[in-house]
């Protein structure tokens, strides 16, 4: 994970690098790669700490997880620590919502179709 | 008179030679058919019991069961390939539309080397659309591997059919360079591109793409792109196929694709 520190530190991704055409350099691979890695140690502590949203419970994740979350804000761009966190209730609320229908004797889901602009409009980031 | 002599001489010649061969028959029956033709036994029963058998089962024998047995899976096989061609031929001939196509139609954005690109220039192969910007946190990284993965299973079957492109939705920060620059970590062969941001923003409507960019950006500010995330796939006349979602494996996708591509009839540019 050395190298990955290194490239973490050389450039933050807070603030982007303009390219040489007036745009701004996308963070590459390994920079996303330190960026999710970071993350994850983020949200491992919030596990730890039974802290599902960050956002609201703010305060208390500063003082539990504070390393690293300075972390992860250090390694990905403040839009992205935003989008992470807003993600993972998300994907938690998705996750409990599925699994309240097969309680209730919902079978299975439906199956990927063809034609996928029938299916639920998937939204991305 | 004389007539009637002359009919009556070949007749008795004629009866002659006539009983001789009809002896000649019965004995050459005698000596060399008559087997056949006495016993039942053509496929030669020993026993009578092979005879009751053979009786019983009628016309049926294992060739006959593995003869069944191959024209029933063989027939299975074709309706089941014929019924999953029908059915991708009815969503293609569905979304080519009578008349205005309901997804894709007239835009205009530069390549990542400045070059024109129209929707002319989707015509003559497969084009296989991705909307996404570069500094996308997680969802468009792993669109594009799996586009990646898509591109080589395509190529691996049809040779070079498939147009990758991916169209850039944040043209504020996602100049030439900057887009040339993420899409060699991906694939080579996808061919980057935006537009101004009227030109972005015709394209996302054309495509049915939710488009959220505001169009006054700050240098450098920090924002995310929200837009839709499917892979169209366009036919080489340029007319809308289908829509890949999220939810295909990087398999499921390709499997699509090389079907469509397996489908089509008409000309197919392959250089």
């Amino acid at each position: 994970m050395g190298w990955f520190g290194l490239t973490a530190d050389k450039k933050n991704p807070a603030d982007p690098e303009p390219s040489s055409d007036g745009g701004y350099v996308a963070p590459d691979r390994s920079t996303r790669a330190v960026c999710y890695e970071m993350r994850d140690q983020f949200f491992q502590c919030l596990d730890r700490h039974d802290i599902l949203d960050s956002v609201k419970e703010d305060e208390k994740a500063k003082k539990v997880c504070g390393p690293e979350l300075a972390g992860f804000e250090k390694s990905c761009a403040s839009s992205w620590v935003t989008y992470f966190k807003k993600r993972r209730v998300f994907e938690y609320q998705k996750e409990e919502t599925i699994r309240r229908l097969e309680g209730e004797g919902a079978v299975g889901r439906p199956p990927p179709t063809a034609g996928g602009i029938a299916t639920t409009a998937l939204r991305g980031k | 008179m004389p007539k009637r002599e002359i009919h009556s001489t070949p007749l008795i010649s004629q009866s002659t030679p006539r009983s001789h061969s009809i002896m000649r028959h019965e004995q050459s029956l005698r000596q060399g058919l008559r087997p056949q033709l006495s016993s039942p036994p053509r496929r030669g029963y020993k026993t009578v019991q092979q005879a009751k058998d053979r009786a019983k089962l009628g016309p049926f024998s294992w060739q006959a069961g593995i003869l069944f047995l191959f024209a029933g899976v063989g027939l299975t096989i074709y309706f089941r390939y014929e019924k999953a061609r029908m059915a991708r031929a009815r969503i293609a001939e569905a979304n080519k539309g009578i008349g205005k196509p309901l997804i894709g139609g007239p835009f205009h954005l530069t390549t990542t080397s400045g070059a024109d690109f129209t929707d002319a220039n989707i015509k003559g192969k497969y084009s296989l659309i991705y909307f996404g910007f570069t500094h996308c946190p997680d969802i468009c990284p792993e669109e594009l591997d799996k586009m990646a993965g898509m591109i080589d299973l395509v190529k691996a079957k049809h040779g070079n059919v498939l147009r990758p492109l991916f169209i850039s939705c944040d043209p504020a920060r996602d100049t030439p360079e900057v887009i040339e620059k993420y899409l060699v970590e991906f694939h080579p062969d996808i061919v980057g591109m935006t537009g101004t941001w009227q030109e972005v923003k015709d394209v996302c409507k054309a495509y049915r793409v939710y488009f959220s960019t505001p169009p006054d950006v700050k240098p450098g500010q920090d924002y995310l792109v929200d837009h839709s995330i499917y892979f169209y796939l366009m036919d080489p006349d340029g007319d809308f196929v289908e829509a890949i979602g999220r939810n295909f494996t990087m398999d499921a996708a390709a499997k699509v694709i090389n079907d469509h591509v397996g489908d089509w009839k008409g000309k197919l540019d392959k250089a």
